[in-house]
């Protein structure tokens, strides 16, 4: 199963585009989408949820055209948006029903799909309160459930882990790793680690544009070896800005500990080369792509 | 003061940036051209039997002044109710509590900001009243004192009215709308009826917020004065029925005494002071409801170390095998379910009295008031239907769901009407005994046609709102037995079946739009 996007183009008005000539082919296992704010990853998931049409450009899903049959994929679709809702005068119970009724899942066996799923999202025991009355975290797990209804082929996840505690977010790795077998998942994150321990492969949007696609180590490898931390006073900072890209810095006592990829090829004196990470690699290719 | 000026600039714009608020204006640029009928049309606005105003400057003025004050009373409190709502809806409240404004520096800023939205259509009616003054005479003066006098003394003190009650209303009766629109139809009904009734000139003057009586007597004066007669019915409003003979007279405006001045600062001095006795009263976003449910979800969240996910997570291999089912029953349960479970319980009493008392009452009687009464107590439930996926935000999911156009909305449809004629049913077997098959038709196809009705209004206007006037404004105009307005059979009509095909033309022609613009909607978010 794969799905194929070709010369995709999302223009909201003459001015905002959401999505530029953008094609990208997506095979089975797990999709990370990384970019800054307005790169255009929820403009590409909706698209591929079917709730966006796209300017120009195809989509297709093993030969099938998505955008002339949307039903086409929405029979196996799973998806999380990022802001969603619930209503909240419904409980869990009654608000999955809906949702599978909305899927086209009935018969006799949907009651019992509900229950292992609310026990796997860990909500059994407050499946007949109104959602209205949960925690943030408690209704992104409600929205996780709701989007494993159908066994979905395509699960479309758009900044699933807001709203979960560090303990929850392990969990929800998890939880995507034993689906990623049989399933395209798509997930898109502002946080790196997030993508960086469940992505099989990373894709990198910027301004609708998709800067690069490949599997994770292809794309740290475009900063192995550029990548250093120093130790520096508060002064020296501003020269190092300059003369490099930092990445992060840190305060060690009266130092700062500075993070940063050489532009010069040149390191400052005193800095020792450090394993480049997805972030690093994220950084680079967001800040220098304009 | 710069806290309140920023408020309301920010809650004007917020307003006043909407698509119902632009469907208001166009509706509103239609009403004031129908303010001033011509001398052809089967309705007046201002009905003195037997006699006929002149166009002139004064006439079209002061009518068009008065049915501005009186309609945008009417439905400008609907336009500018909830206001505070929004803020706790938003959240947008818990960042004013923390700032210095004072409760009655927030609460005044909304009632400026409410006041602001109003004349901003009553503007509208302004230019509209000059030009139809130049499409309706010809040869009459112009005087523009006569339409700036009306607006200024009727208009302003009755939108500055509306604007303190649609505050007072949210802080007293807080979240639940559908209070708040049936104490303003009791309130408003009540009022006219008082001001028209009064018998004591001068008190009459005094109690009346919009200066209605003192226009009427005014023109009563001239009419009688011209013909010495002793006319006693001036009435303001739209008047339908046939063209008859009628005698000419001209009027040329209200004299400005001081009793109606004092009359105008008296309704600005109740307004403020009304704004700043419920400022005393003003939760300022802080509920006891909402602790007490912050408190349940905290003592869940605190219960001992439950993991969020089960350690097996979700084992798929345990899952019973999927069944495909496209149908809409499961839709129209959990859509009656809504809409049951929406309001108070002891509101469901009072709605189930008052359809049960259709059983007992005149027919003509539960026909012509209680049922499209007791249609309108379901406003915020009819008025949700189409738009609450939106307002959940749950959109996302019902329009990547399986044909979403060709279940969701039918299923959303279906289930209001059944719920109206659920309502309806008392009413329904006594004309189920009596055979009368017309008026059952006429029922199930009005119940039909409210229901798209809102539905429509909601997909294109994206908001409950302007369905809410609207189906007050019909509602107030059926019970005032205006044929225009009867949608559900309730007053004769000349040819059955000519008033059958225009409701189910009009219900075809809602079903379309609907359909085509959610249609539409589903695909470009």
């Amino acid at each position: 199963m794969s799905l194929v996007i070709k010369n995709l183009t999302k223009q909201y008005n003459q001015h905002k585009s959401g999505l530029t000539d953008y094609s990208i082919t997506i095979e089975k296992g797990v999709l990370g989408l990384l970019g800054p704010n307005g790169a255009g990853k929820s403009t590409l998931m909706k698209i591929i949820a079917t709730i966006s049409k796209p300017t120009k450009g195809t989509l297709f899903l093993d030969d099938e055209d998505i955008v002339a049959n949307p039903d086409k994929i929405r029979k196996i679709l799973g998806y999380l948006p990022q802001d969603f809702g619930v209503y909240p005068n419904l409980n869990a119970y009654e608000f999955l029903e809906y949702i599978a009724a909305m899927k086209g899942v009935g018969g006799n066996g949907l009651r019992k799909r509900i229950d292992l799923l609310l026990e796997g999202v860990n909500l059994t025991a407050d499946a007949k309160r109104p959602i209205g009355t949960y925690s943030g975290g408690m209704k992104q797990r409600i929205g996780i459930a709701q989007a494993l209804l159908n066994d979905p082929k395509v699960l479309i996840f758009d900044e699933p882990t807001v709203g979960l505690d560090p303990e929850e977010r392990v969990r929800f790795r998890q939880l995507i790793s034993d689906l990623a077998d049989d399933c395209i998942i798509i997930l898109s994150s502002h946080i790196v680690s997030d993508i960086e321990t469940i992505a099989d492969e990373v894709a990198i949007m910027k301004n609708g544009i998709l800067l690069n696609k490949a599997a994770q180590p292809d794309i740290i490898k475009l900063v192995d070896g550029k990548v250093f931390e120093v130790l520096v006073s508060n002064d020296e900072i501003a020269g190092i800005r300059t003369k490099h890209q930092v990445i992060d810095t840190s305060r060690q006592k009266d130092k700062t500990k500075v993070r940063f990829i050489t532009r010069t090829g040149q390191p400052e004196m005193g800095a020792i080369a450090v394993n480049a990470s997805l972030e690093d690699a994220y950084l680079f290719l967001t800040q220098n792509n304009n | 003061m710069r806290y309140i000026y920023s408020i309301i600039k920010a809650d004007y714009l917020q307003r006043t940036r909407s698509y119902a608020f632009l469907i208001t204006l166009a509706i509103t640029f239609y009403a004031a051209y129908s303010f001033v009928p011509p001398p052809t049309a089967s309705y007046t606005t201002l009905n003195v039997v037997g006699f006929k105003g002149v166009y002139n400057s004064a006439w079209v003025g002061y009518v068009s002044g008065m049915m501005t004050a009186i309609m945008l009373s009417l439905y400008g409190f609907f336009l500018v109710n909830g206001g505070i709502k929004k803020d706790i809806d938003t959240e947008v409240g818990l960042i004013i509590a923390t700032t210095p404004i004072t409760n009655f520096g927030y609460l005044l800023s909304k009632m400026l900001s409410n006041l602001l939205v109003l004349l901003t259509i009553a503007g509208c009616t302004f230019v509209v009243s000059i030009i139809m003054f130049f499409v309706r005479t010809s040869g009459s003066p112009f005087i523009i004192s006569n339409f700036i006098i009306p607006y200024l003394l009727f208009v302003v003190p009755a939108m500055i009215f509306i604007s303190s009650l649609a505050v007072v209303s949210e802080v007293f009766l807080g979240r639940k709308s559908i209070l708040q629109y049936i104490a303003f139809f009791f309130f408003f009904g009540a009022l006219m009826a008082n001001v028209n009734g009064q018998k004591n000139e001068t008190l009459a003057v005094i109690i009346d917020p919009y200066g209605v009586r003192t226009m009427t007597t005014s023109i009563k004066n001239q009419v009688n004065t011209q013909y010495h007669q002793h006319i006693e019915g001036v009435n303001l409003g739209f008047t339908f029925g046939g063209k008859r003979g009628f005698r000419i007279f001209e009027w040329n405006g209200i004299t400005i005494t001081s009793l109606f001045l004092t009359s105008r600062l008296l309704w600005l001095m109740i307004s403020l002071g009304l704004v700043y006795l419920s400022s005393s009263f003003f939760h300022r976003f802080d509920f006891k409801q909402a602790v007490s449910k912050r408190k349940k979800v905290i003592a869940n969240e605190q219960k001992p170390a439950t993991p969020a996910f089960a350690a097996t997570g979700i084992n798929r291999a345990l899952m019973p095998p999927l069944v495909t089912d496209y149908g809409i029953f499961p839709f129209i349960k959990t859509e009656l379910l809504l809409l049951v479970r929406k309001g108070s319980k002891w509101l469901w009493l009072i709605i189930g009295a008052a359809s049960l008392s259709m059983l007992f009452a005149p027919v003509a009687i539960s026909h012509l008031y209680i049922l499209p009464v007791l249609w309108f107590l379901q406003v915020t439930r009819l008025s949700e239907l189409a738009t609450k996926e939106e307002t959940y935000r749950l959109h996302y999911f019902t329009y990547a769901s399986y044909k979403p156009l060709q279940r969701m909305l039918p299923a959303q449809i279906l289930a209001g009407v059944i719920l109206c004629i659920v309502l309806a049913f008392p009413l329904v077997s006594r004309y189920i005994i009596a055979g009368n098959g017309y008026a059952i038709f006429n029922i199930i196809s009005g119940a039909i046609c409210i229901v798209l009705l809102a539905v429509c209004i909601g997909i294109i206007s994206k908001g409950k709102k302007l369905f809410e006037i609207i189906f007050f404004l019909l509602t107030y105009a059926l019970t005032q037995a205006i044929p225009v307005a009867d949608y559900l059979g309730a007053i004769p009509h000349d040819s059955h079946i000519i008033y059958i095909a225009v409701i189910l033309g009009l219900n075809v022609f809602l079903a379309v739009i609907s359909f085509v613009v959610r249609g539409y909607q589903s695909r470009h978010l």
